[in-house]
């Protein structure tokens, strides 16, 4: 057989080097060429990973054992020989980037696999590349962004599981990767709100949608895709059906859906009520916090549990220890407040006004008197504040400590206001009273803690809302703390107070257990998990938008933003694409059928999205590990599935 | 059938009771007593706490207790289970080691008024924990028990209790007594054991409030006695106890709830399967779904007259309207209520009471509030089925988890009472019990029927008779079910206190059980000394009832004790005792469980002892308990704190008055 000149660029002899040209026959195999090139560069390093590339027809040549022939390969053919595995810059849910290296050659769905690997989050097929939005030039003029570098970690199978130092053991190499994965595993401190301000958000459906149009085609390859060398691209969860989150195994995964979704809240990329969202910001406000002082890796809650519990253990067994009889005295006098406090209740129509009396609390009720002189005789009033709401009513500036207590009694609710002298006594008082309202007395061992966090809350406060700065120890602006809606509706001074009553109801949560109620609450939330497109369904005269969530298909009418029509997942028969005319057309039980075809997005993207919650729901059934990787190109592959 | 609990206050619900509920109550709370004693007896030897422990040693034969494994000393005197008189929890002070024959009970002193008699009595040192085998470990495991077991002694001691007056529809009434631990569960259980009725899932324990025209089911989840403490002193709310389809309907027609917008039609056929992938939809992931309800409802707050339209969502994080001029999108919405410190009722009549534009209401008000005031928000409906969506919409949003939790439970418990029934029916014995419970409240007459369920329900709370175990065949082997009621029992009925014979069964020493025997006959013993009988009862017997299950188990002729004087117990006993159901545990049960000793030898089909009682000799309880059938079902409700001391007296009194009036 002939032999002819095949031109391979290889990109190790540099951009101005002439492509070598290898003798071939048209039988000879796609490893045989490798191994010619090979030979031909001189160059003696680990070619292991290197591979074709085929520049004119967009595509890999990977079978080794097919030869030129087969592989259509001719004398015209420009061939690149590179590495399969490059560097890519991976903008992360949290914000931060780091550059890893990842297959160039594998469909994007088997490159993700890989980067989750490196970046220890299980469940890989929740999450996809997007192309991020285009950057505007003057971004240039700042300063390189910081880039977190993992490209030389290479974890292996068993490293994800093997914890060495706490962390994956491919992080524990060198001081660099455990800094990299304290950045992938605790959240971020909260951003300055002008980050917030400036930071791209959709501002209608139609803008949500133009997101979902930047997804990366999940079975092909990123060069396919026009991904080049060290180009940036955002990781994100795509599916949102979360399988199983073990916080023991999912430091990074839980905190970067986390982060996620809490930039989804600020970004106002799902809606939340004024409600929601003060709870989002209490939550954002303890997450932060206590990952300042929570040392979070290594940890896992139950054994923390199990360590506390043990120390109190001992504690008590050292008291206990020398005299068993007195155990009971220790624990029976309980404690109390006692303290002049001002009242004031605005049902009574007398004066107008605080004034001030004696005040003792016990277990959970409050009572007072005229003076401390007159507290052994009958309380003027006694009051149990079990199950009663307890609303701060603060204002450092006007040195205002006020504590607002609806009383519920049988014939309605009591409403009375404590004023307090400092916060010192406030917190105290505070922390009583909402201890109180649960049931639960000063002896109660959160009572410190609760004090302590009233106390932290309230330093916020006293920063100057002028100036911006992120989260440090004590301040933060609450400003970081909610989305641009509520910045523009509220200053910092208005916001705290309000952030503080939610606050009061998740001060006692561990890190993870914050985290685990933020992505409850938001996973609550009625628009949750909906992709939005913008498609013309057949027959339709103008655009209209289709939601696809986990469960179901949702028609919205595009201008009004009403819900038209649901149709779920488990009514559906089939659904087809008509890859020429881009449509996708769907048959439900009862003869239903519908059809589209896209407008914000390719009709491929929308196509894997429906097939990917369907190997989504797959999921539960199979009780092993490892991924059916060939089931999800089949629901989501198209015509091009391999 | 509607069975009502009238529930008034301690004093009053007492005075108000029939001469037979009292003495069935009586009789109930005695017996629980002394399995409560024979418990804690058990309890306290368990628990050797380190420093007093002992005891008021007695006359009767001493068990040697092994501490804790420890081939330790035998404590000789100490403990032998005379607990009535040292009811005193570990904490208590070292009582003299005189074996005195402690005539009065004494109280654990920083509980409750110290009766008159001596207190327990000084103990020997503790029990050397410095035993040679004493690893480290094993030490903080005894110590942590310890701990545990004094800290829930402690806790016990606080107990609340109420006494709950219980009336069917027909006139009947039962009487029961709440601690404030039980959950809404427990009760119904309770319940279920005291009536015949099916058992199934629809049942449910209900609260009326007249004044405001309203109802609620309370939740199983829920602690009984705390919504029934908001209720006035004079407040003429009513607990029902009755089916409500309402109850459970969104778990067993889930798609009526998650897809209340589609047609109905083709809801109604929805496939099982369907059906059970909604439910895993929105309440197996890591977050509840909340239905996700909208309309046109009519609202009256903040004490006007007139009932607005107004459009309400329901989200999980509450009840939001759309103020005039706005869209429903999330960021315009007004909340008007959020659920965590409101319950949902439903409104009865407010059409004529409110003038509200239909009868289909219902309100958000805080469970003290009993009056009708400014801070409840009334809601109207167009129709009913409006109604059932938005009131179970709320209880899922408030509830949540819970909720489906409270199913679950439910669904097990049916089938558990199932073959239960079935069991007693094959029993020619017992007296019908698989009558529909309907059926049986229509159309028999009160005091066969009351005979009939109390019959049923002492059978648990007393530990059968010994004569009446004789005659009665062996239990059969069956795990599940517990052995069925002595016939005795039946006869018995309410009106007469158990058989004295069972008290002496009791590890009690003469003195002081003689008192409890008599107890509803002849004129209370003085109050003091009633007061020191309630020991608080052990924690561990709390959830309540332990249901017959397979806890006793197999073979329980097996175990029948050969009794070892000593017996090395598992370490882990004390805290084993904490937990509802000993684990079991095949060591064989040691002294002839106390019931051996003043009774005759257990036959080998072994009456139980009262599952207490075993607590003799602390080391056997676990074993004793698989050997008989179910434990005492009442034993913690009314077992009575320090509280519970005064209950009693006022029990008493209340007993006499209606004596000496008749």
């Amino acid at each position: 057989m002939a032999a002819w000149d095949l031109t391979v660029t290889v990109e190790e002899l540099g951009p101005e080097a002439p492509p070598l040209k290898v003798s071939v026959t048209s039988d000879l195999h796609i490893g045989g060429v490798i191994l010619k090139i090979v030979e031909k560069t001189q160059m003696k390093k680990d070619w292991s990973d290197h591979a074709l590339w085929w520049e004119q027809k967009k595509q890999w040549v990977l079978r080794a054992g097919w030869t030129l022939d087969k592989c259509g390969i001719h004398a015209d053919a420009r061939l690149n020989f590179m590495p399969q595995h490059k560097p890519l810059r991976l903008g992360l849910p949290n914000g931060a980037t780091v550059r890893l290296k990842a297959s160039f050659s594998a469909p994007v769905f088997r490159c993700v696999m890989g980067i989750c690997r490196i970046l220890n989050i299980r469940h890989p097929e929740e999450l996809s590349l997007l192309r991020p939005m285009e950057e505007k030039k003057k971004k240039k003029d700042k300063s390189q962004e910081e880039v977190y570098e993992l490209t030389d970690a290479l974890p292996n199978a068993a490293s994800m599981l093997t914890l060495s130092n706490g962390m994956p053991a491919h992080f524990a190499q060198s001081a660099e990767h455990e800094a990299v994965y304290k950045m992938l595993s605790i959240s971020q401190p909260a951003p300055a709100p002008e980050t917030i301000a400036k930071t791209y958000r959709p501002s209608n459906v139609v803008e949500k949608a133009e997101v979902n149009g930047r997804w990366l085609d999940s079975s092909r390859s990123l060069l396919q895709q026009e991904i080049n060398e060290n180009d940036k691209l955002l990781i994100r969860f795509k599916y949102y059906s979360f399988y199983e989150i073990e916080p023991k195994h999912d430091a990074v995964r839980l905190t970067q859906l986390y982060e996620q979704a809490r930039w989804a809240i600020l970004l106002e990329e799902i809606d939340c009520t004024e409600e929601e969202m003060m709870l989002f910001a209490a939550l954002q406000y303890h997450i932060g916090k206590v990952s300042l002082t929570e040392p979070q890796i290594a940890s896992c809650p139950a054994m923390d549990d199990l360590d506390s519990a043990l120390q109190c253990l001992e504690l008590k067994l050292d008291e206990e220890g020398s005299s068993g009889a007195d155990m009971l005295e220790t624990m029976t006098p309980a404690p109390e407040l006692h303290d002049y406090l001002k009242i004031f209740r605005p049902k009574r129509l007398t004066l107008k006004g605080y004034k001030q009396f004696w005040f003792t609390f016990k277990d959970t009720s409050i009572s007072y008197y005229k003076s401390k002189e007159e507290s052994f005789r009958e309380p003027i009033q006694q009051m149990n504040l079990k199950g009663c709401e307890v609303t701060p009513d603060v204002s450092i500036a006007g040195q205002k400590f006020c504590i607002k207590l609806l009383i519920p009694e049988p014939d309605g609710m009591n409403e009375v206001y404590l004023r307090c002298e400092n916060e010192q006594q406030y917190s105290k008082w505070m922390a009583a009273c909402r201890l109180a309202s649960k049931g639960k007395t000063l002896a109660d061992t959160s009572y410190s803690s609760e004090v302590e966090s009233i106390e932290s809350f309230l330093a916020m406060q006293r920063t100057n809302p002028g100036t911006a700065s992120a989260q440090t120890d004590e301040s933060i602006n609450t400003h970081s703390l909610v989305s641009p809606r509520y910045q523009k509706k509220y200053k910092p001074k208005q916001l705290t107070p309000r952030i503080l009553e939610s606050y009061q109801n998740v001060a006692q949560l561990s890190l993870t257990e914050a985290i685990q109620k933020f992505l409850q609450i938001w996973q609550a939330l009625p628009d949750f998990g909906v992709s939005y497109f913008v498609v013309r369904f057949k027959g339709g005269r103008k655009d209209e938008v289709l939601g696809i969530a986990n469960n179901r298909l949702i028609r919205i009418d595009l201008s009004v933003g009403d819900v038209v029509k649901t149709w779920r997942y488990n009514t559906m028969r089939q659904w087809n694409v008509n890859w020429d005319i881009r449509q996708v057309a769907i048959e439900f039980n009862g003869n239903v059928n519908i059809a589209f075809s896209c407008v914000t997005a390719d009709c491929k993207i929308v196509h894997e999205y429906i097939g990917g919650y369907i190997f989504m729901s797959t999921r539960s059934k199979a009780p092993t590990d490892t991924l059916n990787e060939e089931l999800f190109h089949k629901l989501t592959g198209g015509h091009e599935a391999l | 059938m509607n069975y009502s609990i009238g529930f008034t206050d301690l004093n009053a619900s007492l005075h108000e009771l029939e001469d037979n509920d009292l003495d069935a109550l009586m009789a109930d709370l005695v017996a629980d007593l002394n399995a409560t004693e024979e418990k804690l007896a058990a309890e306290s030897k368990d628990h050797p706490s380190s420093s007093s422990s002992s005891s008021s040693g007695s006359s009767l034969p001493t068990p040697t207790v092994n501490n804790f494994g420890f081939p330790s000393p035998t404590v000789a005197p100490a403990f032998t289970t005379t607990s009535i008189s040292m009811p005193a929890p570990a904490p208590a002070p070292a009582p003299p080691p005189a074996p005195a024959p402690a005539p009065a009970p004494a109280l654990a002193p920083a509980l409750a008024p110290a009766p008159g008699g001596p207190k327990g009595s000084i103990s020997p040192p503790p029990p050397s924990q410095t035993s040679k085998l004493s690893k480290e470990e094993m030490e903080a495991q005894t110590k942590a028990d310890k701990i545990k077991l004094a800290l829930e002694k402690l806790k016990e001691a606080k107990v609340k209790k109420l006494v709950v007056k219980v009336e069917m529809s027909n006139g009947s009434s039962k009487t029961l007594m709440v601690d404030e631990r039980q959950t809404v569960r427990d009760v119904l259980d309770n319940l279920f054991e005291k009536t015949h009725c099916d058992c199934n899932v629809d049942w449910c324990l209900c609260e009326t409030n007249p004044d405001l025209q309203i109802e609620r089911g309370f939740e199983d989840h829920e602690n009984m006695v705390e919504p029934l403490s908001a209720w006035t002193r004079d407040s003429e709310n009513r607990v029902l106890f009755q089916e409500r389809k309402d109850k459970y309907a969104v778990f067993k027609n889930p798609q009526n709830f998650y897809l209340w917008k589609k047609d109905k039609n083709t809801l109604k056929d929805m496939k099982d399967k369907e059906k059970e992938m909604l439910l895993e939809e929105n309440f197996c992931g890591t977050s509840i779904i909340v239905p996700d309800l909208e309309g046109l409802l009519h609202l009256k707050e903040d004490g006007k007259r007139s009932w607005k339209p107004r459009y309400f969502l329901l989200r999980a994080s509450g009840m939001y309207y759309v103020p005039k001029g706005k869209t429903k999108t999330s960021r315009d919405l007004v909340c008007m209520v959020q659920f965590d410190n409101v319950n949902v009722y439903y409104a009865k009549d407010y059409k004529n009471k409110y003038k509200a534009p239909t009868d289909y209401c219902f309100i958000l008000k805080h469970p003290q509030i009993q009056k009708e005031s400014q801070y409840i928000k009334y809601l109207c409906c167009d129709d009913k089925w409006t109604m059932t969506l938005w009131v179970t919409g709320i209880r899922i949003a408030k509830y949540g988890m819970a909720l489906y939790d409270n199913y679950k439970t439910a669904v097990q418990k049916t089938t558990a009472s199932t073959s239960w029934t079935d069991r007693i029916n094959s029993n020619a014995s017992t007296p019908s019990p698989t009558l529909k419970a309907k059926a049986a409240n229509g159309h028999a007459p009160k005091p066969a029927q009351d005979t009939a369920s109390k019959g049923l329900s002492n059978q648990p709370a007393f530990p059968p008779p010994p004569p009446a175990t004789e005659i009665l065949p062996p239990p059969p082997p069956d795990p599940v079910l517990p052995p069925p009621p002595p016939p005795a029992m039946f006869s018995k009925g309410p009106l007469p206190p158990p058989p004295p014979a069972m008290f002496s069964k009791g590890p009690l020493p003469p003195p002081p059980p003689a008192m409890f025997p008599k107890g509803p006959l002849p004129p209370p013993p003085p109050p003091s000394s009633m007061g020191g009988c309630f020991p608080p009862p052990p924690m561990d017997d709390l959830p309540p009832p332990p249901p017959p299950d397979n806890d006793d188990s197999e073979t329980p002729p097996d175990f029948l004790p050969p009794p070892p004087p000593a017996m090395g117990f598992p370490s882990s006993l004390p805290r084993g005792g904490a937990l509802p159901p000993p684990p079991p545990d095949p060591v064989p049960p040691p002294p002839a469980c106390p019931s051996g000793g003043p009774l005759p030898p257990p036959p080998p089909p072994p009456p139980p002892p009262p599952a207490p009682a075993p607590a003799a000799a602390a080391a056997t309880r676990p074993t004793v308990r698989k050997s008989g059938p179910p434990p005492p079902k009442r034993t913690t409700p009314v077992a009575a704190a320090p509280s519970g001391g005064d209950f009693m007296n006022e029990l008493m009194l209340a007993m006499q008055k209606k004596r000496t009036q008749p």
